[in-house]
């Protein structure tokens, strides 16, 4: 059976908390439970809420997009940010030069 | 040459202390957490209370934008990054109104969006292009039209399509029923995408937030498909959009909810 688009969500809004937070344990953390809170007060919710369920689902995925970017986004930065200048023997390995000391 | 000397040394400082301030701080709290009183939320860092940046309380109506505000604090690692708190920022934005912006000046300011929005501008250049618009971004303007009561129309050349003052009115109408607060939310959204009719056929939840920001950045995405795409460049931007705008996105719905939430109890 594959799981729900609501279940989805779910799994990934929690992937993404616990991602972002800098302890890794999102046990204690007042976001989870909550988001935890709210699908489970729309999962019994009668088909005559429907519009409040699709809403409730859209922030959800609107919060999970939200999570993820400024994940990916951190992680982009971090690889390509320049550090600063290279060494004089960073720059001569990145050209395959040898440097005067370097056996020959 | 002393008061030059003193003159230059003072101004270091105060860029020193610029930059400090303003991106570069170390995390100087251990837990976040949310107090509530009256239907109101603050935010409290440890013991201290979250404050604006002009010295307001930090209060929202809200209790899911405080509870994603308190957590946006509570992932900082060692360094705050306050550009990363998208959240934060349009809060504070709305609280302390640094621009001193009135109902009408915001309108105004959206309004002006109208008659050069992204997805009214399209290319009869190339014909791929040119189809690829068509089927991606006629859609969303014949959902706008008939949302707002306009009548909006694209253009092919160089002239600005054209805009009827009933359109400005419809659509003015329709904004000038917002908050303030939720109105603060609609410009940070709109000067994200550059374009009304996306932002708010995603505040209705006609699009998501990957979709409308891929149709505001349609024509590179086109390119993109003939010269690659350069992760740190593309991949970074459309990032940096798509959490603006989901950010924009969240703060609107949930100022609305509050309203939403009243109305049913006096039914």
């Amino acid at each position: 059976m594959t799981a729900s688009l609501a279940t989805k969500t779910l799994r990934g809004l929690l992937h993404e908390l616990r991602a972002a937070s800098p302890s890794g344990c999102i046990k204690q953390s007042l976001a989870s439970k909550y988001v935890i809170a709210q699908f489970q007060q729309y999962e019994t919710t009668d088909e005559q809420f429907c519009k409040a369920k699709d809403e409730a689902l859209f922030l959800g995925q609107t919060y999970l997009t939200y999570l993820s970017s400024l994940r990916k986004h951190e992680e982009i930065k971090k690889e390509y940010h320049g550090r600063g200048e290279r060494s004089v023997r960073e720059t001569a390995d990145l050209v395959g030069f040898k440097l005067p000391s370097d056996p020959k | 040459m002393k008061s030059v000397l003193s003159l230059l040394r003072t101004k270091s400082i105060y860029a020193c202390r610029f930059y400090s301030t303003s991106s570069t701080r170390k995390r100087f709290y251990k837990n976040t957490n949310v107090l509530s009183s009256d239907g109101l939320y603050e935010i409290t860092l440890d013991q201290r209370k979250l404050k604006t940046p002009n010295g307001n309380p930090f209060v929202v109506k809200s209790e899911p934008l405080a509870i994603a505000v308190a957590t946006e604090w509570n992932n900082q690692k060692d360094i705050i990054v306050r550009s990363s708190m998208h959240l934060t920022a349009l809060c504070n934005t709305s609280l302390d109104n640094p621009n001193h912006l009135s109902k009408p000046d915001m309108v105004n300011y959206l309004l002006n969006f109208l008659p050069t929005d992204t997805v009214l501008f399209q290319s009869q250049g190339e014909a791929d292009l040119a189809e690829f618009q068509q089927n991606e971004w006629d859609p969303v303007i014949e959902w706008f039209n008939k949302r707002y009561e306009t009548n909006l129309k694209k253009t092919l050349d160089i002239s600005p399509p054209q805009l009827f003052e009933t359109d400005r009115m419809n659509v003015s109408k329709y904004l000038l029923s917002n908050s303030t607060e939720t109105l603060h939310g609609f410009i940070f959204a709109v000067d994200t995408l550059k374009s009304i009719i996306l932002a708010c056929a995603t505040i209705d939840r006609f699009i998501s937030v990957e979709k409308a920001v891929y149709l505001a950045r349609l024509e590179e995405e086109y390119q993109l498909r003939h010269w690659g795409r350069v992760e740190w460049s593309h991949d970074l931007s459309q990032l940096e959009l798509q959490a603006r705008l989901a950010a924009s996105v969240l703060f609107i719905h949930f100022n609305r909810a509050e309203h939403a939430k009243k109305e049913k109890l006096s039914l």
